[in-house]
C-alpha cells in the first residue's frame, strides 16, 4: 500500500528554507519596526512643533516677568507663576535657581522634548535675569496623538506585514522551483534506473542459483561465485534505491521480529561476501530480542550495517556482531571514520571513504528506518583500527 | 569647649565680613548706585556663581573700561576704579561674602 505521493526535500534543504523563512521574517519585522519608529518620531516632532509655538509665546511672557523681578529684586521675592504651565530657571552651569516642577533631570541639549507624559520647552532669555540662562517650561502632554499614532502604526503595519508575507510566499516558490525540478529529475532518474536494474539482476541471480555447482570444476565454481557476489551487490543497491524511492512511502507492516533469527539469516546471506574478503564473523547473543518492527525494514537496516562492515573492512579482518537486551552492534576492523565526519554520515550521498564503491545511501536508509522506530544509532570509531555502529532501543 | 568653637566660628565670620565691609562698602556708599545693583548687573551678564566671581575678581585686580559693567554715565562721573590692594586670598573672601549676601539661590518664594 502506498502513502500519498509528495516531493520530499532533504533535511539540509528544509534547513535552508527554514533559515530563509526566519531571515525573511526577521527582515520584515525589522523593516516594519524601523518604519514604525520613523513614523512615530515624525508624529511626535509634529506634535512638539505645535507645542513649541504655543510654549514659546508663554515663555516670552515669563521672561518679561523675570525681567521685572530682576529689577525689583530688593522689593519683591515672589517667583512669577502661571496656571497654564510650571516653570524653572537655571544658571549657565545648569544649577537650578528656582522651579515650580519636580523634575530634576532636564535635558538642556533639546529645545522641546517629551518625557513621562510632560512636554518641556527650554528657552534662553537675551539677558540672564536673576542669573537665568535657561528658562524651562513644563506642561502636561495631550496623549490623544499617541493613541492615534499607535492605531495608524498597527493598521498599516499589519497590512504591510501581510503584503510582505504574500510577497515572501511568491519569492519562496520562485526559490523552490529549481530545487523542486532538480529533486524531481533525480527521483525520476533513480526510479527509471532502478526499474531497468530489476530484470537483468533477477535474471543473473536466478540463473546462477539454477547452475548445478556440484559438477563444476574449481576454477569455474570460483567464477560463478564471483558472478553471484557481483549480482548480490547490484541487488543490494537495487533494494536501497527502491527503498529510497518507494519503500519509505509503504505503510509499515509491524510485527514481533526475532533479531537473532534475522542476524543469523543475514550472516548466512553475506557469507559469500565475507569469504571473498576472508573476513572472520563472530556473533555473540546471550538471549534473543523481539522488536515490534517491519521485518523488511529491520532487515534493510541490518543489511546496510553488515554491508558497510564488509565493504570498509580490510582483507582477513573481522566483524563482531553483538546482540544484547538493549542494543545490537556491528564492529569491523576497517579503516575507521574521522571524528568530524561521523555527524554527516546519515546524510544522503555522504561518504567518509570514497576509495570503495557506493553511493552513500546505506546509512541514510539506516537513519530513516531508525527514526521511524525511534531507534538510536550511535557510531564510534578509531581511525585505521575499527568502527562500531550500535543500534539502541 | 563648645563655647570656644562657637567663638572661633564667630570670629572667623566676622573677619570675613570685616574684609568685605572695610574694603568694599566705604567707596560704594559714596556712589548713587548701591552695591547690590552692581551684583545684579554682574548676574545679568555672567549668570553662574563661578563665572560671576571670576569676572569680578578679574576686574578688581585689573579694572579696565572694557571689563567694567558700569553704565556710561557713571563711568564718566566716577571713572574706572583703581587696582585692589587686597591680596588674592582676601579678595576671594570678600567676593565670596558679596555673593552670599546678594545671591538669588534660596531667596525666591
Amino acid at each position: 500500500m502506498l502513502k500519498s505521493w509528495d516531493t520530499n526535500l532533504l533535511s539540509s534543504e528544509k534547513k535552508t528554507l527554514f533559515s530563509f523563512l526566519i531571515l525573511y521574517l526577521l527582515f520584515s519585522i525589522t523593516l516594519l519596526s524601523i518604519l514604525g519608529v520613523i513614523y512615530y518620531n515624525f508624529q511626535k516632532d509634529l506634535m512638539l512643533q505645535k507645542y513649541r509655538l504655543e510654549l514659546s509665546s508663554l515663555a516670552n511672557e515669563q521672561i518679561l516677568k523675570l525681567k521685572y523681578l530682576h529689577v525689583n529684586f530688593d522689593k519683591k521675592r515672589t517667583y512669577p507663576r502661571n496656571t497654564r504651565f510650571k516653570s524653572g530657571i537655571y544658571d549657565s552651569s545648569y544649577k537650578k535657581i528656582f522651579a515650580t516642577f519636580k523634575n530634576n533631570h532636564i535635558d538642556f541639549s533639546k529645545i522641546t522634548y517629551m518625557e513621562n507624559g510632560k512636554i518641556y520647552l527650554i528657552k534662553e532669555p537675551e539677558s540672564y535675569y536673576l542669573g537665568t540662562k535657561y528658562l524651562v517650561l513644563e506642561v502636561d502632554s495631550d496623549v490623544s496623538w499617541m493613541s492615534q499614532t499607535y492605531k495608524t502604526i498597527s493598521l498599516y503595519g499589519a497590512v504591510l506585514f501581510l503584503f510582505m508575507m504574500v510577497f515572501g510566499w511568491f519569492l519562496l516558490r520562485l526559490l523552490l522551483k529549481p530545487m523542486r525540478e532538480a529533486i524531481e529529475l533525480l527521483d525520476r532518474f533513480i526510479k527509471d534506473t532502478t526499474h531497468e536494474l530489476n530484470t537483468p539482476v533477477n535474471a543473473i541471480m536466478s540463473n546462477v542459483e539454477m547452475i548445478d555447482k556440484t559438477n563444476l570444476n574449481e576454477k569455474l565454481a570460483k567464477k560463478i561465485k564471483r558472478i553471484d557476489i557481483g549480482a548480490r551487490t547490484v541487488s543490494n543497491l537495487y533494494q536501497d534505491l527502491t527503498y529510497l524511492t518507494l519503500s519509505h512511502k509503504i505503510i509499515s507492516n509491524d510485527e514481533d521480529v526475532s533479531l537473532k533469527e534475522i542476524i543469523e539469516e543475514r550472516i548466512e546471506y553475506f557469507s559469500l561476501f565475507c569469504d571473498s574478503k576472508k573476513l572472520k564473523v563472530s556473533f555473540t547473543c546471550k538471549e534473543d530480542k523481539l522488536l515490534h518492527v517491519d521485518r523488511k525494514k529491520i532487515t534493510k537496516l541490518i543489511d546496510n550495517l553488515f554491508s558497510n562492515a564488509i565493504k570498509y573492512n580490510k582483507i582477513k579482518g573481522s566483524i563482531d556482531i553483538v546482540l544484547q537486551e538493549e542494543y545490537f552492534e556491528f564492529k569491523d576492523s576497517g579503516r575507521g571514520i574521522k571524528q568530524e565526519k561521523i555527524e554527516d554520515m546519515f546524510k544522503r550521498y555522504a561518504r567518509a571513504d570514497t576509495s570503495v564503491g557506493g553511493f552513500g545511501l546505506g546509512l541514510s536508509i539506516v537513519g530513516m528506518i531508525a527514526d521511524e522506530y525511534f531507534l538510536h544509532v550511535n557510531i564510534t570509531s578509531k581511525e585505521k583500527e575499527w568502527t562500531k555502529v550500535r543500534v539502541e532501543w | 569647649m563648645v563655647k570656644k568653637i562657637l567663638i572661633i566660628c564667630l570670629l572667623h565670620v566676622s573677619i570675613f565680613a570685616a574684609i568685605y565691609t572695610q574694603n568694599c562698602i566705604p567707596c560704594h556708599t559714596k556712589m548713587p548706585v548701591k552695591i547690590d545693583k552692581f551684583f545684579y548687573r554682574y548676574l545679568l551678564k555672567y549668570s553662574s556663581e563661578e563665572n560671576l566671581k571670576n569676572a569680578l575678581i578679574s576686574y578688581l585686580k585689573n579694572p579696565t573700561k572694557e571689563k567694567t559693567i558700569l553704565q556710561e554715565g557713571l563711568q564718566n562721573r566716577f571713572g574706572v576704579k583703581k587696582n585692589t590692594i587686597l591680596n588674592d586670598e582676601d579678595l576671594k573672601k570678600a567676593v565670596d561674602e558679596y555673593w552670599d549676601i546678594y545671591k538669588v539661590f534660596g531667596k525666591l518664594k
